[in-house]
C-alpha cells in the first residue's frame, strides 16, 4: 500500500490506522524476509528430512530416545549448561554489582575488558584456552612448579575444559543484563535496609536478589539457552566421552550422512529450547525480564 | 542530661572540609533542624550520624555511649530519605514490617506494630498496596511508618520533601509536626527551606561552610543573627553600607555614604573606625513617614517600586546614592492613595532593630 492511494480529502479512520499499520510494519520486512530464507526455510527443510528421511515417519525420533548414547549426550548437553549457568551467576553478580558501583574509571576500564573479550574471535579465545589448559600449559606448569601437583592435572578434553571454557565465554552474556538490573536500583534503597537494622547478608538476601531476581533471570535463559546448542567450544576443548549435542548433530550429518537422525536431534533441541524460554516468559514476563 | 551529642565532628572529602568541627548537642525529644544552603555540610553530619560516612575526627554520642564503632543497622536509628527508598518489591504492609522482621520479632507483634504504624500516618487501608501505586506523599509517610517502627530514640530526616509540591509539603509538615507531638521522638531534621525549618523546629542550626554559623530558637536567628549570613539566609534583609566612625565593644557609629551619621549600634564581628560595614534592617522593621519628621534614626529614599501582595505591600525604595531599600508594610496601614512612584519619604527605624556587620 502507498500514500497515494489513500484519498487525502476524506480520511477515513480505518484506513489512517491500517495505513499507520502498515507503514510501520514496511521497514521490517527486508529483515524479515532474510530470516526466512536462510534460517527458517533451511531449518524447516532439515526438519522434515527428520521424518521423511530415510522413510516417511518418526522411527529417527525412536531411534534417538532409543539410544543410551545419544540420550547420554543429551544429559551431558544439560549438564554442561546448567554447569555453565550457576558458575556465571556466581562468578557474573559480584562484577555486576561492582560495574554498578565502582568509581567511574574503574568501572568503564572493566566495562571495556568484558565487552573487548567479548568481540575478540571466538576462535581465537578458545585456541588461546587450548594452550592455556593443555598438560604442558601455563596453568598445569605453574601449579607443578609450585610444588601444588606432581602431575598434570586433565584440564582439557573433558567436561572441566568445556566448563572452563565456556563460563569464560558466556560470562559477558550474564553480566550485562545483571549489570541493567542491579544499576537500576537506587543505592539509597540498600542505606534505607542498613538504617531499618538489616545486616549486610539480610540487605542481600531481602533485598539485592529479589530486586534483581529479573536480571538473574534473563541472564541465565540466555547463558542456558546459547550453552545448549554451542558447538566450537565443546569441539574443541571437550573429549569424545562428553560430547554435546551440537556436535553430535554436527557429526552424523558430516560423518555419518545421517541427515535424518540430524534433524530429530536438532528438533529435540529447538523444543528444549523453547520450552525453557516459554517457563522464563511465565515466570518473569518479557517486559521484566528486559527492564 | 544530654541525649545525642556531636562534639567537634569533621568530614574531608580530599581535601575538601565538608564538615569542620561541628559541635552540638540535642535534648531527649527535641526536633533540631539542620538548614544551609546545598554544600554546607549539613547533610554530611546527618549521614555521619546515620552511619554513611565516617568522620575525620571527633565523636557522636546518644545517650552518653559513642556509636561512631557500630555499623549503621546496629545503631538502631530511624532515617527517611530525600529520595524514595521503600522496597519495591514489597507491599506497604511488608515495608513497614521489614526492620522489625530482621530483628526477628514474632508475627503477631509485627502484626500489631504494622497496623499501629499505619494508623499514625493515616494510612490503614493502603497496606496492601505495592509502593510504585501511591504518590510521592503517601510513599514517604509510608518511609515514616518504616523508620518509626522499631521504637528508634532518634529519627533523621533528610530533606523528605523536597520531592514534593509545595500544598503536599506544607500537609506533610502538619502530619510530622503531630507525629512529632504523638511519639515524643526526637527528630535531626534536614532542609534548605528556610520556611521549613522555621515551622517544623525547637531549635534551627545554621550551616555554612561546614560549620554551624548559628544555633538557637528560629525566633532568634530572625530577630539576633550574629552574623551577616544569618541576618541574609533566614528572613529578608536591607544590608546599607556605611563606614564605622567609632567602634566600642559591641556597640559603633556609623556615617552613611550620604554623609547621615548613626551612633551606638549594635556591631556583631570586629570592626575598627575606617572599615566599611553593612547595616542590617529587616524590611518589615522599617517605617515610612513624611520628609522632615524626626523620628528616630532613618534615612531619605524615593519610592521607585511598589507591589500589592494580598497582606502586604512591597516598596522598593531608592537611596540618594543608588542603592535600593525593601519595605514591607501590611497592607491594612497603607492607603492606596499614599503610594506614589517617585515620592520623597523618610525610612526610618527603632534603634533597637539595627544591627551592624564588618565586612
Amino acid at each position: 500500500m502507498t500514500v497515494t492511494d489513500v484519498p487525502i480529502a476524506t480520511p477515513s479512520p480505518v484506513l489512517a490506522a491500517s495505513r499507520r499499520r502498515g507503514r510501520g510494519f514496511a521497514p521490517v520486512l527486508p529483515a524479515l524476509a532474510l530470516v526466512v530464507v536462510v534460517f527458517v526455510i533451511p531449518v524447516l527443510a532439515l526438519l522434515l528430512r527428520s521424518v521423511l528421511e530415510p522413510e516417511p515417519g518418526l522411527q529417527n525420533y525412536a531411534a534417538f530416545f532409543a539410544s543410551t548414547t545419544y540420550l547420554k549426550v543429551l544429559g551431558n548437553t544439560f549438564l554442561v549448561a546448567g554447569t555453565v549457568t550457576i558458575a556465571t551467576v556466581l562468578l557474573g553478580f559480584p562484577v555486576a554489582w561492582f560495574l554498578a558501583i565502582a568509581p567511574s574509571f574503574w568501572s568503564r576500564l572493566l566495562f571495556a575488558i568484558v565487552i573487548l573479550s567479548m568481540w575478540t574471535n571466538l576462535l581465537a579465545r578458545t585456541y588461546a584456552w587450548m594452550v592455556l589448559l593443555q598438560r604442558t600449559g601455563i596453568i598445569n606448569r605453574t601449579l607443578m612448579d609450585l610444588g601444588l601437583i606432581s602431575e598434570p592435572l586433565p584440564l582439557i578434553n573433558n567436561l572441566a575444559g568445556v566448563t572452563i571454557g565456556m563460563t569464560y565465554i558466556m560470562l559477558p552474556f550474564m553480566i550485562l543484563p545483571l549489570h541493567a538490573t542491579i544499576r537500576s536500583i537506587d543505592p539509597a534503597i540498600f542505606q534505607a535496609a542498613a538504617l531499618c537494622g538489616a545486616s549486610r547478608w539480610q540487605a542481600f538476601t531481602r533485598v539485592m536478589l529479589p530486586l534483581t531476581a529479573s536480571g538473574i533471570a534473563a541472564g541465565a535463559l540466555m547463558v542456558f539457552v546459547m550453552s545448549l546448542g554451542y558447538f566450537i567450544t565443546p569441539a574443541l576443548l571437550g573429549g569424545t566421552s562428553n560430547m554435546m549435542l551440537a556436535e553430535l548433530i554436527a557429526q552424523l550429518v558430516q560423518s555419518l550422512l545421517d541427515w535424518g537422525l540430524a534433524g530429530a536431534a536438532a528438533l529435540v533441541l529447538l523444543v528444549i529450547t523453547l520450552a525453557i524460554y516459554m517457563v522464563q516468559l511465565r515466570f518473569f514476563g518479557f517486559g521484566q525480564a528486559r527492564s | 542530661m544530654t541525649f545525642l551529642e556531636i562534639s567537634n565532628i569533621s568530614k574531608t572529602f580530599g581535601k575538601v572540609a565538608a564538615v569542620n568541627d561541628v559541635s552540638l548537642e540535642i535534648a531527649r525529644g527535641e526536633f533540631v533542624t539542620f538548614l544551609g544552603p546545598s554544600g554546607s555540610g549539613k547533610s554530611t553530619t546527618l549521614y555521619m550520624i546515620a552511619g554513611f560516612f565516617e568522620p575525620t575526627g571527633g565523636d557522636v554520642r546518644l545517650e552518653g555511649r559513642s556509636i561512631l564503632a557500630e555499623p549503621s543497622n546496629k545503631r538502631n536509628i530511624g532515617m527517611v530519605f530525600q529520595r524514595y527508598t521503600l522496597f519495591p518489591h514489597l507491599s506497604v504492609a511488608e515495608n513497614v514490617a521489614f526492620p522489625l522482621r530482621v530483628r526477628r520479632w514474632p508475627a503477631a507483634k509485627i502484626a500489631r506494630k504494622v497496623e499501629e504504624m499505619l494508623a499514625l500516618v493515616r494510612l490503614e487501608t493502603f497496606a496492601d498496596r505495592m509502593p510504585a501505586q501511591l504518590s510521592g506523599g503517601q510513599q514517604q509517610r509510608v518511609a515514616l511508618a518504616r523508620a518509626l517502627a522499631y521504637n528508634p530514640p532518634l529519627l533523621l530526616m533528610d530533606e523528605p520533601l523536597s520531592a514534593l509540591d509545595k500544598k503536599l509539603r506544607e500537609e506533610i509538615q502538619d502530619e510530622i509536626r503531630r507525629i512529632h507531638r504523638q511519639t515524643g521522638v526526637t527528630i535531626l531534621y534536614v532542609t534548605h527551606d528556610q520556611e521549613e525549618a522555621l515551622s517544623l523546629s525547637d531549635r534551627i542550626a545554621l550551616f555554612n561552610q561546614g560549620r554551624i554559623e548559628q544555633l538557637g530558637k528560629g525566633r532568634e536567628l530572625y530577630d539576633a543573627p550574629r552574623t551577616r549570613f544569618v541576618a541574609d539566609f533566614i528572613g529578608h534583609s536591607n544590608f546599607i553600607d556605611c563606614t564605622i566612625t567609632r567602634s566600642e565593644g559591641e556597640s559603633a557609629d556609623i556615617v552613611l555614604p550620604d554623609g547621615g551619621t548613626l551612633s551606638g549600634i549594635s556591631l556583631h564581628g570586629a570592626a575598627v573606625a575606617g572599615a566599611r560595614a553593612g547595616l542590617m534592617i529587616r524590611p518589615d522593621r522599617l517605617h515610612l513617614s513624611a520628609l522632615g519628621k524626626p523620628a528616630g534614626p532613618g534615612i531619605d529614599a524615593v519610592l521607585s517600586d511598589a507591589t500589592f501582595i494580598g497582606e502586604t505591600y512591597h516598596f522598593v525604595f531608592a537611596t540618594g546614592w543608588g542603592a535600593s531599600v525593601n519595605v514591607r508594610i501590611p497592607a491594612s496601614r497603607v492607603r492606596p492613595d499614599d503610594v506614589t512612584i517617585g515620592a520623597r519619604m523618610r525610612l526610618h527605624w527603632e534603634a533597637a532593630d539595627a544591627r551592624l556587620f564588618s565586612q
